[in-house]
């Protein structure tokens, strides 16, 4: 094969893989455009442009600005944090069942946000989430490593501390004060229901900080999903990059729950969506974040179209997209002998 | 021993070597206090009983094996204080059976070889390009290179990985059994590969290999090993004979002079 040969294929993926992100990224703004105009107080396209200049009534400004405008942002940005740190651990666990949301992961972050309400104060809660995150990753690792990584005792040992957290979770709302657990409670479900510009702020920071680390690594995770001896022959320091990885990856998971609760499926499907979109094996963070971000708008966008009739959080939405999926995915790999 | 010894000394500037190494794995002792000179530009093959740590002498060798004394030293230097970006420049190792995700393709697969020399920020440059080129055009894998790993067969996946090891560019080229669940065409095959890449460019190639018969026809320098420990290398004709093959294989057998090319081949009794 000639050089020009091959220079041609890796324009042709190049192309192919941002002729993509630009597609995704023009429906994420269409649709995202038109999450801020539907709804039970419908606002037209030209009242948008108003009230970018500051023209607009002062209801019609308030719904806009202080309702759906932080509510669809977040959305977006939760979306993106979960598409990412699903598609990270997919990646270094070479398996699509290894999510955040279903290795317990998430649920860790929910209990540790959740203390850290109960016991302290409510503003350190991405604190609390971080930590209950990165301490479940390390329990949950430690427990399944055993000369190596075995991805189905990882997957089985985090599913077994799902429930326990899950049981921990119900405990301290048990134990708290009545108002404060239906408060609790919905985000615990998972709800952009009360977000506000504050939650915004932390997403965006949050970003900022943690998005050039993810794609920093990015490249070092794809030899990481070969396995860990080529991951080495190819120069890479497996146990210090697999660390900064999973870091990166408990940190994108806590910054969403903090906001939005563990949402669940959300990591979980988006890697996955993504990979087979681009038609790639490799972690494709960005088109994950991507994926992620137009998921959780789209279940969020039901939640509150839909709270006419019934008023269901979120997590609802995306477990009614995630869960099909998961069984299919079950079923196929029992069908090939994987499991 | 004083054979080996001698050898030792008398090229004692390769630059791969390992000085007094254990391995131990679960209290099992695989290597012990082995010192081996990897003669530079030659075709080194590995041959050994099952188990007796021909692959983890291997292993050692390109610092994928934790040691529990003793040092591999590169250029003179202990493997491990080389940055292993760096070691990854100078020497490639295809290990037993590797392992890649589900749907990876080969001109993906071949790509990555060029790891140790891209970064986060500088990730595709015109020479890549033309070493992964040159890797798939020389294992005869440029019709393949959209077809995923698991839609091909056998042959062509090992060769495969052996493109991606050679996209890394590197002198010395360590293989870990390559013609395992190959057909002997495809065996030959791939020997043929490892042996021109020798003639051609010079590369340093080590081999771990089953088949006494196939080693004795492509090994330049052959290391006969027995319980952890090397019993004899040498020239094909040094290591293959009656005796050694009774010591290391407890195999009776005749040794004749291979037709086509005068080398030992054995015929077991």
């Amino acid at each position: 094969m000639s050089t020009s040969a091959l220079q041609s294929l890796h324009n042709q993926r190049f192309r192919r893989t941002a002729s993509l992100v630009l597609a995704l990224i023009v429906i994420l703004l269409l649709l995202a455009t038109g999450t801020l105009l539907i709804g039970s107080f419908p606002l037209e396209f030209s009242q948008m442009l108003q009230a970018a200049q500051g023209e607009l009534g002062q209801v019609s400004q308030m719904i806009l600005v202080d309702y759906r405008l932080p509510r669809t942002l977040s959305a977006l940005l939760v979306g993106a944090c979960l598409g990412m740190a699903g598609a990270i651990f997919q990646t270094l666990m070479r398996n699509p069942l290894a999510s955040p949301d279903l290795m317990g992961f998430s649920a860790g972050a929910g209990v540790g946000a959740l203390s850290c309400v109960v016991l302290i104060s409510s503003s350190y809660m991405v604190v609390g989430a971080i930590a209950g995150g990165l301490i479940t990753a390390a329990l949950v690792l430690l427990l399944s490593w055993k000369s190596g990584l075995s991805v189905y005792r990882l997957v089985l040992v985090g599913i077994g501390f799902n429930f326990v957290l899950v049981a921990i979770l119900d405990l301290i709302l048990s134990r708290i004060d009545i108002n404060q657990a239906m408060e609790m409670n919905k985000w615990l479900a998972g709800t952009l229901n009360a977000i506000q510009w504050r939650h915004v702020e932390q997403l965006v920071i949050g970003m900022l900080l943690l998005l050039p680390l993810a794609f920093w690594l990015q490249f070092k995770l794809n030899c990481l999903a070969l396995d860990d001896d080529l991951a080495t022959a190819l120069g890479i320091e497996v146990n210090r990059t697999r660390l900064a990885i999973i870091i990166v990856g408990v940190l994108l998971t806590a910054l969403a729950v903090t906001v939005a609760g563990p949402l669940p499926f959300i990591a979980f499907v988006s890697g996955p969506i993504a990979r087979r979109l681009l038609r790639s094996s490799d972690a494709v963070l960005f088109t994950a974040a991507l994926v992620g971000a137009l998921v959780t708008l789209l279940a969020d966008t039901c939640a509150r179209y839909l709270a006419v009739w019934v008023n269901m959080p979120t997590g609802v939405f995306t477990a009614l997209i995630g869960a099909p999926y998961l069984l299919w995915l079950l079923a196929s790999q029992i069908r090939r002998g994987q499991i | 021993m004083t054979m080996i010894e001698e050898h030792s000394e008398s090229i004692a500037a390769n630059r791969l070597r390992a000085k007094d190494i254990s391995v131990t794995l679960q209290k099992n002792e695989i290597l012990n206090q082995l010192s081996i000179d990897i003669p530079d530009r030659k075709v080194t093959i590995i041959i050994g009983p099952n188990a007796c740590g021909k692959s983890t002498l291997l292993r050692s060798l390109a610092r994928l094996q934790s040691l529990s004394a003793g040092q591999v030293l590169l250029d003179g230097k202990n493997i491990r204080q080389h940055k292993t970006r760096a070691v990854a420049q100078e020497l490639a190792i295809l290990p037993q059976i590797p392992i890649a995700p589900e749907g990876t393709r080969v001109y993906d697969l071949v790509s990555r070889g060029r790891t140790p020399y891209q970064s986060a920020l500088s990730q595709w440059s015109q020479e890549d390009a033309d070493k992964v080129a040159y890797a798939l055009q020389v294992t005869g894998m440029s019709d393949f290179v959209k077809r995923p790993l698991e839609a091909l067969s056998g042959g062509q996946r090992q060769r495969a990985w052996i493109a991606m090891a050679l996209a890394q560019d590197t002198d010395l080229l360590l293989l870990d059994e390559p013609t395992t669940f190959l057909d002997l065409p495809h065996q030959i095959e791939v020997l043929e590969l490892a042996v021109r890449l020798n003639r051609e460019q010079q590369r340093t190639i080590v081999m771990v290999l089953h088949d006494i018969n196939l080693a004795a026809r492509y090994g330049d320098h052959l290391i006969a090993m027995k319980d952890g420990a090397i019993y004899t290398q040498g020239t094909p004709d040094e290591v293959v004979n009656k005796q050694t093959m009774k010591a290391i294989f407890d195999l009776d057998c005749h040794i004749i002079r291979a037709p086509g090319h005068d080398l030992p081949h054995v015929i077991p009794v």
